[in-house]
């Protein structure tokens, strides 16, 4: 095929857009069948309790209630398996049996007609807990006398993996070293829709209509917790209200809601509500790195060791909320040059919401560990921060890169994007700096950091249980228009449109006649969803191979019917042509009819019909660490430097993003208004997960943050205007060189703001910024310590 | 034990829903929102978090911009109340809604009906710079576009350049 018009990089709307801003879109709420009950449960008030007895018995004497139900009533239902055999078995059951591990478990569950007699119902059962000593955090949880949250363990590790590598410790031996205790604070992805599950079971076959990043992987687990074979289970998720991760896990309640429309053979929904999802929902984050660097007199880095150790919360979730720790460490170095690295893992249960994904997964922490470490090494040899970057970058010679912490770094523009971030963010300072100089309260600041981002990455190191690859399946009708269904689904990326470009390109049709299929078990092929930022890679990987099969077949019929040769057919627009011969063509509709409809017309050995399927697992991932937690486990890696520009106000600590600067590089992009979308609105999480984002427990195992009036997202107030600046290095290995570029925004903003927040506030020589998020007490404490430490050198001095 | 509730009295309701003359009977305690969407099937108002705080489940009330998961049906009593579906022409999109997809205003559409009644609400003059543009989005929350978007669309749609 020769050269035409390509969609790739082209401005195109979305086309999910219209019926999103219409009132159009269907979300699970919107669900609605004859005889449908709405579903309300009763969680767990304490953070650990032995559940003594539960009583139902007033609320099923509530007008309208169906039902009410706890674990003794699931006889027919298996717990979700334990993949993964270097962790501990949690045995994760749809409602708690015999014990609660963090408040907001669910306990039983009401329902009836509506969701108001089902509130009212809910709120008539009564449970008798034993409370029991709560373990609120790491230290609390790995004490000799703690509590043990499963009791059947020794203590309250989940997994743990001590690694010891000779080359990273010998590297020690006589250098600088530089070591911090870096955490970033427990926080979740909150998306605007909350979660929510309607089911029907009907004629034998159960439909689940559920807000999911990964259709077809919630049908395989509710095979394995409900008597059904998968043939009998269809699930359904519908346009999505946005997903960070937070829906890329199974949740029991998934389970519970089907079994109810079984059980009590009516429809039966589930909406959570905004306290049930802060509470209920997976948490993220809540990671500390201890990290110690060998370092030389010039500020090169010569090995990293130390430490990740995630506070798992209760542990009763899956995917694992482990894994983000396994990842941080297999990306530990970054796009820096750091010849070894030994960095362990312990993942330690405690009586708070179970962690779980959220964007980044893993590597916003690991970035804010090797950041902080590296500016801190700075401070320490007197070099430039900036500078000594540039000395620990990886630059175009090094390509491709195996990092000590296993990662292929196979192309990039580590160095470029990191000089255009310096000099656009020195230049945003400049330009601050004399419009607040007025300001006597007001200092400003900026920090630069890097980093790399594996995508596309091995689901096995996550899940214990799939791999990665994914399937689309092409479909030409007979009027020449595709139906193009895909194993991947959507929560808000806009891939319906990337697939809808990728699709016309493929097959030589305009948008216009591309239909993407996505998101119900029974209309796509199989494949593990949407996280990782994985997409667009899996997806036109599938949807290539199955293109190349249906365009080999539409060009031996377009060239029939032209009695010309194959080889000289092209395609554009849904015409095919004849090289050199103007004039002569048929279109999609010809070809596609004689395919499906007038088979007599088929050239002699094409068979009919018109299309393919085509699974595709991306090249070379890995899929288990090797004995020093060094793993591949992406297919390819994207790059980014950013720029934060801040003021701090000295007199209340409030910290203000003046201007966010980015160069950001995910290989070839497909659709520049996505790919920018999809990093500024990273960045924006980043930022509130920087400075304003907290999932707050007191010292009992309380959450104190159960509404957006104390969890505190991010508001168009305090988001800047961004500078984005794209590099496009194509991944070789992918097919049209694009990486994805979904989680990279919301990497660098914590550790890019406390390095701007500290620079602004150098002369008062405040302590280092050593966990997120940076909130106005924190840096005010941060600002009177330092005053009151400069009152007493005085003192003595003056003494 | 715990009090039981009384159960709700009903009580009528007639509004003007989307310029249609509305008439039912509902639960004095039910929110306009439910109203909207489960009685008469407006999907299109969303709820995001049920305490007024998020700003999806906007709509217009007599003109001006109203949390529905905090107001009760009853109240909207004798009331023109506007939904997105309201605001949509029959054929296309209005200014604003071409101006977010045009500037990428929106990813996962969950908040976008809230922040288009809310716009629909109030008139350009009131907010004649993008500090005041982005003062007027604050009372509404979107996970997705870090704002930029729609902040874009605002601006193009009241024909500002940034």
């Amino acid at each position: 095929m020769t050269s035409r018009p390509s969609h790739i990089g082209a401005h195109v709307a979305r086309v999910e857009d219209d019926r999103l801003l219409s009132g159009g879109a269907r979300f699970v709420a919107d669900v609605s069948l004859p005889g449908m009950l709405d579903a309300a449960f009763y969680r767990s008030p304490l953070p650990h309790a032995l559940i003594e007895s539960v009583d139902t018995a007033d609320a099923m004497g509530l007008p309208g209630v169906a039902g009410a139900f706890t674990a003794d009533d699931m006889t027919d239902v298996s717990p979700f398996p334990d993949f993964d055999r270097n962790a501990r078995p949690v045995a994760i059951f749809p409602l708690a049996r015999g014990r609660v591990r963090y408040v907001g478990a669910p306990i039983a569950v009401v329902v009836a007609h509506d969701r108001y007699e089902a509130e009212d119902a809910r709120d008539l059962v009564s449970a008798e807990l034993e409370p029991l000593d709560p373990a609120v955090s790491v230290d609390e949880a790995l004490a000799a006398d703690a509590p043990l949250l499963y009791p059947e363990w020794p203590d309250n590790i989940v997994i743990q993996s001590a690694v010891t590598n000779p080359d990273a410790m010998a590297a020690f031996e006589g250098r600088t070293t530089v070591s911090g205790r870096y955490q970033v604070g427990r926080h979740a992805g909150v998306p605007m829709e909350t979660r929510g599950v309607a089911a029907e079971y009907r004629d034998g076959r159960l439909t689940v209509w559920t807000s999911t990043q990964f259709p077809h992987i919630a049908r395989t687990m509710l095979s394995y917790c409900l008597p059904l074979d998968e043939t009998d289970i269809r699930v359904i998720a519908p346009d999505v209200g946005g997903g960070f991760g937070v829906k890329a896990e199974f949740y029991t309640e998934e389970v519970t809601i089907p079994w109810l429309a079984m059980r009590l053979g009516r429809p039966v929904r589930w909406i959570e509500d905004r306290r049930e999802h802060l509470i209920s929902a997976c948490h993220a984050r809540d990671l500390t790195l201890d990290l110690e660097a060998a370092v030389d007199g010039d500020g090169r880095f010569r090995a990293v060791r130390g430490m990740a150790i995630q506070d798992l919360g209760a542990a009763e979730m899956y995917p694992y909320g482990f894994s983000p720790a396994f990842a941080a460490v297999s990306q530990i170095t970054g796009p820096y040059r750091i010849p070894h690295q030994s960095v362990g893992v312990i993942a330690v249960a405690t009586n708070k919401t179970p962690c779980g994904a959220y964007r980044g997964f893993g590597i916003p922490e690991a970035v804010f560990a090797m950041e902080r470490l590296m500016d801190k090494a700075a401070d320490r040899l007197g070099i430039e921060r900036r500078e000594i970057r540039r000395r620990n970058l990886l630059g175009p010679d090094d390509l491709p890169y195996r990092t000590s912490s296993g990662a292929i770094v196979d192309s990039g523009s580590h160095r470029q994007a990191f000089e255009e971030t310096a000099r656009l963010t020195s230049e945003s300072l400049d330009r601050w700096q004399a419009r607040l100089a007025h300001d006597p309260h007001v200092r400003l600041g900026s920090g630069v950091v890097s980093y790399i981002e594996g995508v596309t990455p091995s689901y096995f190191a996550t899940s214990g249980h799939w791999t990665s690859f994914d399937s689309c399946s092409v479909r030409m009708n007979p009027d020449g228009t595709a139906v193009v269904s895909v194993g991947v689904s959507t929560s808000g990326q806009g891939l319906e449109s990337m697939l809808t470009s990728l699709a016309a390109e493929a097959l030589g049709v305009g948008r216009d006649q591309v239909r993407i299929v996505m998101g119900d078990t029974d209309r796509t092929p199989y494949g593990l969803g949407s996280w990782g930022s994985r997409s667009t890679n899996v997806a036109s990987g599938a949807l290539r191979e199955a293109a190349d099969v249906v365009m080999d077949k539409a060009t031996r019929i377009a060239a029939h019917l032209m009695e010309a040769s194959p080889d000289d057919i092209t395609v554009q627009d849904g015409r095919f042509s004849v090289r050199g011969t103007p004039g002569a063509s048929v279109t999609w509709r010809d070809v596609a009819t004689v395919a499906n409809i007038r088979t007599i017309d088929l050239p002699e050995g094409v068979k009919p019909g018109m299309q393919a399927t085509a699974s595709y697992e991306p090249p070379g991932i890995e899929h288990h660490p090797d004995e020093f937690g060094r793993l591949n486990g992406c297919a390819t890696y994207t790059n980014a430097s950013h720029g934060a520009v801040v003021s701090v106000d000295v007199g209340t600590g409030k910290v203000r993003v003046l201007e966010y600067i980015v160069a950001h590089d995910c290989g070839t992009v497909i659709n520049p208004q996505i790919v920018r979308g999809q990093v500024v609105g990273g960045i924006a999480q980043g930022i509130g997960g920087a400075l304003l984002e907290k999932l707050h427990y007191d010292e009992w195992g309380n959450p104190m943050s159960t509404s957006f009036l104390d969890y505190h997202l991010p508001t168009a107030t305090e988001i800047p205007n961004m500078v984005v600046r794209h590099f496009q290095s194509p991944a070789p290995a992918m097919p049209w060189g694009a990486k994805g570029s979904g989680e990279a925004g919301i990497i660098g903003p914590a550790p890019a703001i406390a390095s701007a927040v500290e620079e602004a506030l150098s002369d008062l020589g405040v302590a280092e910024i050593t966990r997120t998020p940076i909130t106005a007490p924190h840096v005010l404490s941060l600002v009177t310590s330092s005053v009151s430490a400069g009152r007493r050198e005085e003192r003595e001095n003056s003494r | 034990m715990k009090p039981v509730r009384q159960p709700a009295g009903r009580l009528p309701v007639s509004m003007s829903v989307n310029g249609r003359p509305v008439e039912l009977t509902v639960d004095a305690r039910r929110l306009l929102v439910d109203v909207l969407r489960e009685d008469l099937g407006l999907t299109g108002t969303h709820i995001g978090c049920e305490q007024g705080s998020c700003g999806a489940c906007t709509v217009l009330v007599e003109g001006r911009p109203v949390r529905s998961c905090i107001m009760l049906g009853v109240q909207a009593d004798g009331c023109d109340v506007t939904t997105v579906e309201g605001i949509t022409p029959e054929d296309g999109l209005n200014p604003m809604q071409q101006a977010f997809r045009e500037h990428h205003g929106l990813q996962c559409g969950f908040c976008t009906p809230g922040f288009l009644t809310t716009l629909a609400g109030v008139t350009a003059d009131e907010y004649p710079d993008e500090e005041s543009v982005r003062e007027l989005l604050s009372g509404n929350l979107c996970r997705c576009t870090g704002y930029e978007g729609i902040v874009d669309a605002v601006m193009a749609a009241w024909g500002r350049d940034r």
